[in-house]
């Protein structure tokens, strides 16, 4: 049984075969917080945040703007404090070991700034000498890399006062990523960025997958329904949800399958209903048809008779059928809009 | 990806991480650049061009209009005063423009969060601008102005100024100049605006040599009346310890 249940004003995922996703396995885990807060004066930005991003996942932590997504990942690289709580990135503190954290990620801020009299290629150069020492035709190798990485090598001399948005999330995607890094921190790294932009963002995101763990803040949902397999909603700087892309798409509501029919469904409607697997049936009609939402409580016996016993009525035509599968937007609007109404 | 096996990974702990790197950027920014240029032209019109103004030109304007009081008008106790008080305060000025907004002007553009998110302890960030200005700073405002000065001095003596007590005066322009590059910066990390730099640093210095006038002992404890012992301490005038060593120790503390 799929649920979203409320813990202590959270909720948390339980998979269809019992237990906790594998986010509790711990040497699976590269970011876990506990009680991570941040308050500004009065205002609370972070309330409390227990996440659990696990090992080579693209993670999407979703919200609102203004819902703490940014304060959540300055202080997981220890670029502010928390008021109450912690949490470690690969199993270190992000208050007292920071430095060693940022040794193995790689960061893109939601506005990104570098110095607008270097080029790109002295950029990623400067960057990369955070990391590394050693011969500077091998560091000059590892940029030159990487600019092709993010497609930007025709530009690599050019200075960055002249570079576009996209241009410079791109190389704000190389620069965070010249160290390849454990863990990739990208916060709205297509926020600003035209459609042709962004899909080169998801592109670069898709590539990078193999070798890190990307954990990435957006509004765009259209974006975490491409790329992203883990999902955590931030609302009002409280974490209201947190679970694997597919499990959450499939919804809040249990398990529902969606049947189109032409013809007089009454009969059909009478056998379906008396099924002690089937727990209700919403029903529609338009243009002739009959659209059903019949919620199920056995997915296994579902999945095998639904089907066969709407279409033993001989006088009536199936035009769709199955699972029906949430849009991330109905997903993430119904989450919000609950947790707002709380 | 590949991997570069030649490339070694950084090995700087604690309060070093990052600071080699970013010394030799902030020393680019100073060498690599017009800057050092520019710095040691401007500064040897405003102190060396004062220098000869007072030691050349107004001596022979004088003996032109000539008073009674320009005979005991020396050269060389006119210079001295004009390169090492004039020039202690304008040094003191032009440091505090030049690095008001070095530390306000990149946390507010996002520049210090981008560093800052790379593995860089936040003292090394400080300490690299603190030590590449002070090179900087050293080098083409204070060393390079006083070679010349001492030249100048030099010429206009007939005979080189003793070089200790000459030095002293160096000395002690560097450390009044520091005090406020350091002011300056640790202002840059608390302070919201350029403005608010700009106006503590300026209103420490300017307002300093008011209230030094108002309350003489805060020149004891302060390095107010710092640019005016320096010139006694060239010339070896002789002065009470207190008066000529205190003001040093404190503004090194």
């Amino acid at each position: 049984m799929v649920y979203w249940e409320h813990k202590a004003g959270q909720k948390t995922f339980d998979s269809p075969k019992g237990g906790k996703h594998n986010m509790n396995q711990s040497n699976e885990i590269v970011i876990q917080t506990k009680g991570l807060s941040k308050s500004f004066g009065e205002v609370k930005a972070l309330k409390s945040l227990d996440l659990a991003v696990p090992k080579h996942s693209i993670f999407g932590f979703l919200g609102p703007s203004g819902t703490g997504k940014t304060t959540a990942i300055k202080l997981l690289l220890g670029l502010t404090r928390p008021t109450n709580g912690g949490g470690t990135v690969f199993g270190l503190d992000i208050g007292r070991n920071s430095v060693e954290i940022r040794k193995r990620v790689g960061y893109l801020a939601q506005h990104p700034r570098y110095y607008e009299h270097m080029t790109a290629r002295e950029t990623l150069r400067f960057t990369a000498r955070f990391f590394y020492t050693g011969p500077k035709a091998e560091i000059g190798d590892r940029v030159a890399e990487t600019l092709e990485l993010v497609g930007l090598a025709g530009k690599a001399d050019r200075p960055i006062k002249g570079f576009s948005g996209g241009e410079r999330q791109r190389l704000g995607i190389a620069q965070a990523q010249i160290n390849y890094p454990d863990l990739l921190i990208l916060d709205e790294p297509a926020a600003s960025l035209d459609p042709q932009g962004r899909r080169d963002v998801l592109e670069v995101m898709e590539r990078l997958r193999k070798y890190a763990t990307i954990f990435y803040s957006t509004h765009i949902l259209d974006d975490v329904q491409q790329v992203s397999d883990t999902v955590a909603i931030l609302n009002h700087g409280e974490l209201v949800a947190q679970a694997p892309l597919e499990e959450l798409l499939v919804g809040s509501e249990g398990t529902v399958y969606s049947v189109v029919i032409k013809g007089d469904p009454s009969q059909a409607h009478g056998r379906v209903a008396g099924q002690p697997w089937v727990s209700g049936i919403r029903a529609t009609t338009a243009e002739g048809q009959t659209a059903w939402q019949v919620s199920v409580t056995d997915e296994a016996v579902a999945e095998a008779t639904l089907l066969r016993l709407v279409l033993s009525d001989e006088s009536v035509t199936v035009t769709e059928f199955g699972r029906k599968k949430y849009e991330l937007e109905d997903v993430f609007l119904s989450i919000v809009k609950e947790d707002n109404n709380e | 990806m590949s991997s570069n096996s030649a490339l070694q990974l950084v090995n700087e702990r604690g309060w070093r991480s990052g600071f080699a790197n970013l010394l030799r950027n902030e020393n680019l920014e100073w060498w690599g650049s017009r800057r050092w240029l520019t710095q040691a032209g401007l500064w040897l019109l405003i102190l060396n061009g004062l220098v000869a103004l007072v030691m050349f030109v107004t001596p022979a304007v004088m003996q032109v209009t000539p008073d009674d009081n320009a005979g005991a008008m020396d050269p060389i106790s006119m210079g001295i005063p004009a390169f090492f008080q004039i020039g202690a305060t304008a040094l003191a000025i032009g440091t505090v423009i030049l690095v008001q907004g070095e530390m306000v002007g990149e946390r507010q553009s996002g520049i210090t969060e981008w560093i800052l998110s790379k593995p860089v302890a936040r003292p090394a960030y400080f300490l690299a601008k603190m030590v590449a200005h002070s090179i900087g700073i050293f080098a083409i405002m204070i060393g390079f102005q006083s070679t010349v000065a001492y030249g100048l001095f030099w010429l206009a003596n007939g005979d080189p100024l003793p070089l200790l007590p000459f030095l002293v005066g160096v000395g002690g322009l560097t450390l009044h100049t520091f005090f406020y590059l350091t002011l300056t910066l640790m202002l840059g990390v608390f302070a919201k605006t350029r403005k608010q730099v700009l106006g503590v640093a300026m209103g420490s210095l300017l307002g300093g040599m008011l209230l030094l006038n108002i309350i003489s002992q805060l020149g004891l404890i302060t390095p107010w009346s710092l640019p005016n012992i320096l010139p006694a301490l060239v010339i070896q005038i002789p002065l009470p310890f207190a008066t000529a060593f205190m003001p040093i120790l404190m503004t090194a503390i």
